[in-house]
């Protein structure tokens, strides 16, 4: 469904690339992980397919294919039909992701406005619908909150509910559970499994936390500086790493025994 | 990295630089005496041997401009020198040391500026008279609150910033972390502020001379010169444009010093 | 309600203390309003009398507190100079520089606004330099020099008004408010210049934020992000801006008054200073004070009302 070849990424401003020849396919309702230090890449090479980087300030080539349409190159017309209709993205900081004078409900149902003609009582019973199924408790009360009135796990929960409610092809999490507690993100990610399961959406989550990306994604890719170190199922990538980052990575996870060893 | 050419700050030191220079040199020679009266000479376009013209006195008003701007300079200059020395004094006392004395210069300081500056200065003028001593008096006082407000932000921010930490630890005085460390840093802040207060010193003498509690004769600013003008617009409409031309390029000037120094630092953070 | 309450409260208090403030000083520098009335030839006796009959023997505080009681009652006093009541000479000057400075606050209001989301899409590009300039230009242009321009372009060549012949209110609105159009004008061009500028520089800023990049991720176009998102929440730091230029009004009018020879507060203010007419003065300064605070404190009103984070008191 997504295909992504030789993907380079160069800012201006910068000496080395960002990202040197990446090549990625994610299948249909597959959960993708995408895991790495910061500055390996991994958030731009998101924020690639998600067509957010700003073209001026970067130069860019390769292939990003979105079920066969070229992303990477598409005109901005093409992009604002990709944007949010076929890609939702959820970012790291919920509270500072959402226009904070704006409610809730509409904020979520903000995709639907833009493409579809629904009419306004109709987007809000898809917000309230959506916001449900994202288990959040009171969805009329959440509808007309403010963002600052919404702890940071309702917020993202509702970040995603507003990713979702159009059903996009693809969402990219770009560390989607960094800012919240522990336990709000396990509850998160058992919330994703369960959305991955009963609507198919494909989904890439990025993180540098492996312990977290292990629980949800089936497959993972581990990116060091700009390049794929390694790439396969979760268990394969796990237990029998290849490369010599990925050991590193998997030994540096704390467990309640001390290290894991491989 | 490329280095981008600073366009408004390059076009506002030649404008002002330009205008200053001349100034300078009027302060010393002027094409003719600028309180000559010349009978024969009266209302005279721009032209060859009078370059604005005269006015109804005949004098030549390139001379009173050249003359007249020397004063309107001297006099923002100076208001904006004591301004921003009693202000950053004020803002760099409050700003370090905090406070209840803090709070309350600012709430105070807050009040003041709410109101409308020419407005104090009026105040301030209605006690002392007006004159240019005064003028400098009184808009120098109102000034300082502004200068505070800003200086005192910087303080305060570099209070508890690592180095000036170190720097106590390792037992500077608080004069010493104030003048070698912090002064400095707030040059950042300062320098648009003072074109700023530059600027509204300007056009605040200028409205207070031609409302007439501004300087008064002999002296002329180029405020009062306007207020001359006004009378006899019909006849010299040159006098006016001439002189409210130069008070406009003065300020416009600085404002592009301004405009570029904020680019400038935009850049650098 | 409760934000309101609180807000009216602290400008009541403030004004408390302002007029409180305001005639203390007026005593310590009037010096003995008997004797300036009646001036130096006057007997004690008829000093005395005047002194008793304008209740200047009795405690400051019985006296600040009438003197306040006045403003209510319309009672300030009697202008040194006229000889008739201060508030009689007030208040039509009053009338009249109130309109002017609302004129001149809806026209920048209503074109700083539009015009600074406008010109965001020159920002980085070659036509910045010319925008910014000619903005720097309009703030350059002293009030008064506009005011000669106009006043002689709009009032002598083109007779749209007769400058120096200022139509009553109460007579002929309209044609009042014509007169006082072509003054609001040029109080309001720095003004907007300065506005559209401050504002520029917050859209600016606004659009460097998180939520911009989760609007466009949603399918916003540019102008969808300026209009839906970035507009409303640049709004509170404008209208901020828009309150203190409300109380700048006023300053300016002094000026632009006496070049388009309009009766208002600004000359009476000057002419009552010149002249040491403390009681005009005094009133003056207190009403300037609440104009003031008043403009601060609906500002401050609107913008709980714009973004609900500065109803619990706390910066956003």
């Amino acid at each position: 469904m997504l295909e992504i070849r030789d993907l380079h990424v160069k800012f201006h401003n910068r000496d080395r690339e960002a990202v040197a020849g990446i090549s990625l396919t994610i299948a249909d309702g597959e959960i993708m992980g995408l895991v790495g230090e910061s500055g390996s890449g991994k958030s731009v090479t998101a924020m690639s397919i998600a067509g957010l980087l700003p073209r001026k300030q970067c130069d860019l080539s390769g292939d990003i294919l979105l079920d066969g349409e070229d992303l990477l190159h598409a005109p901005r017309s093409a992009l604002r039909q990709i944007h949010g209709r076929r890609i939702g993205v959820v970012f790291q900081e919920p509270m500072s992701a959402m226009d904070p004078l704006m409610r809730v409900g509409e904020q979520v149902g903000e995709v639907l406005r833009i493409h579809t003609k629904l009419t306004p009582a109709q987007r809000k019973q898809k917000v309230l619908e959506v916001l449900a199924s994202v288990e959040l408790p009171d969805p009329e009360g959440v509808y007309n909150k403010y963002p600052h009135e919404l702890s940071g796990g309702m917020l993202q929960r509702a970040m995603i509910a507003a990713a979702i409610v159009i059903h996009p092809s693809l969402l990219l999490l770009d560390e989607p559970t960094t800012a919240l507690d522990v336990t709000i993100q396990a509850q998160i990610l058992e919330l994703l499994k369960k959305l991955n399961a009963e609507k198919g959406i494909s989904m890439l989550f990025i993180s540098h936390n492996l312990n977290v990306v292990r629980k949800l994604c089936r497959r993972v890719a581990v990116m060091q500086r700009g390049l794929l170190v390694e790439e396969g199922d979760t268990d394969q990538v796990f237990f029998h790493p290849r490369h010599p980052y990925t050991k590193r990575l998997i030994e540096a996870i704390p467990t309640r025994h001390g290290k894991e060893t491989v | 990295m490329k280095k981008k050419l600073n366009a408004y700050l390059l076009a506002g030191l030649i404008i002002t630089g330009a205008l200053l220079l001349l100034t300078l040199i009027g302060a010393f020679h002027t094409p003719h005496d600028p309180n000559a009266m010349d009978s024969l000479a009266k209302f005279q376009r721009p032209g060859a041997g009078h370059v604005f013209g005269t006015d109804n006195f005949g004098r030549d008003i390139f001379s009173r401009v050249l003359k007249g701007s020397g004063t309107t300079l001297a006099i923002a200059l100076a208001t904006v020198a004591i301004g921003a020395v009693f202000g950053t004094l004020v803002g760099a006392l409050t700003g370090y040391f905090g406070g209840i004395v803090d709070d309350a210069l600012m709430r105070l300081n807050d009040a003041l500026t709410a109101f409308p500056s020419i407005l104090l200065a009026l105040l301030v003028i209605s006690l002392v008279g007006p004159g240019k001593y005064n003028v400098v008096l009184a808009l120098g006082l109102v000034f300082i609150p502004s200068f505070a407000r800003v200086t005192r932000t910087a303080f305060a921010s570099l209070r508890d910033v690592n180095y000036i930490t170190s720097a106590r630890l390792m037992g500077a005085s608080n004069l010493r972390i104030l003048a070698v460390h912090m002064l400095p840093n707030t040059m950042r802040v300062l320098l648009p502020a003072i074109t700023i207060g530059f600027n509204n010193a300007v056009l605040a003498e200028a409205s207070m001379s031609f409302l007439g509690i501004g300087v008064t004769p002999p002296d002329a600013s180029l405020g009062y010169m306007l207020s001359e003008a006004q009378s006899m617009f019909a006849r010299a409409p040159w006098y006016a444009l001439c002189t409210g031309g130069v008070i406009a390029l003065l300020v416009f000037g600085a404002g592009l010093i301004g405009e570029g120094l904020q680019k400038m630092d935009r850049e650098v953070a | 309600m409760k934000y309101a309450l609180k807000r009216i409260l602290t400008l009541l208090l403030t004004m408390l203390l302002v007029s409180f403030l305001t005639f203390a000083a007026f005593e310590l520098i009037s010096g003995d309003p008997a004797q300036t009335i009646l001036g130096t030839e006057a007997t004690p006796e008829l000093l005395a009398a005047l002194r008793e009959e304008m209740g200047l023997n009795r405690p400051f505080l019985t006296r600040y507190i009438s003197w306040l009681a006045g403003f209510f009652s319309g009672n300030l006093g009697i202008s040194y100079r006229y000889r008739i009541p201060v508030w009689e000479l007030i208040a039509p000057k009053l009338e009249v520089t109130f309109w002017m400075c609302v004129v001149s606050f809806v026209l920048i209001t209503v074109i700083s606004i539009p015009l600074a989301v406008w010109s965001y899409r020159f920002v980085g590009g070659p036509l910045d330099f010319v925008r910014t300039a000619f903005n720097q230009l309009c703030m350059a242009v002293p009030t008064f020099f506009v005011g000669i321009l106009m006043s002689w372009l709009f009032g002598i060549v083109l007779r749209l008004f007769v400058p120096g012949d200022f139509p009553d209110l109460h007579t002929d609105f309209g044609a009042a408010l014509g007169h006082l159009f072509f003054a609001a004008v040029c109080l309001s061009i720095p003004r907007i210049a300065m506005t559209v500028r401050m504002m520029r520089s917050t859209v600016i800023g606004e659009m460097q934020k998180a939520y911009v990049r989760t609007a466009i991720s949603r399918g916003n176009d540019r102008r969808a992000v300026l209009e839906r998102h970035v507009l409303k929440n640049s709004l509170t730091s404008a209208v901020t801006f828009l309150g203190q230029t409300m109380a700048e009004l006023v300053g300016g009018s002094v000026v632009v008054e006496q070049v388009f020879g309009i009766p208002g507060l600004g000359r009476l203010l000057v002419a009552s200073i010149s002249t040491r007419d403390y009681p005009v003065v005094e009133a003056l300064v207190v009403i300037l004070a609440f104009w003031v605070v008043l403009a601060g404190t609906v500002a401050d009103l609107v913008n709980q009302q714009i973004d609900p984070r500065l109803r619990l008191g706390g910066d956003a």
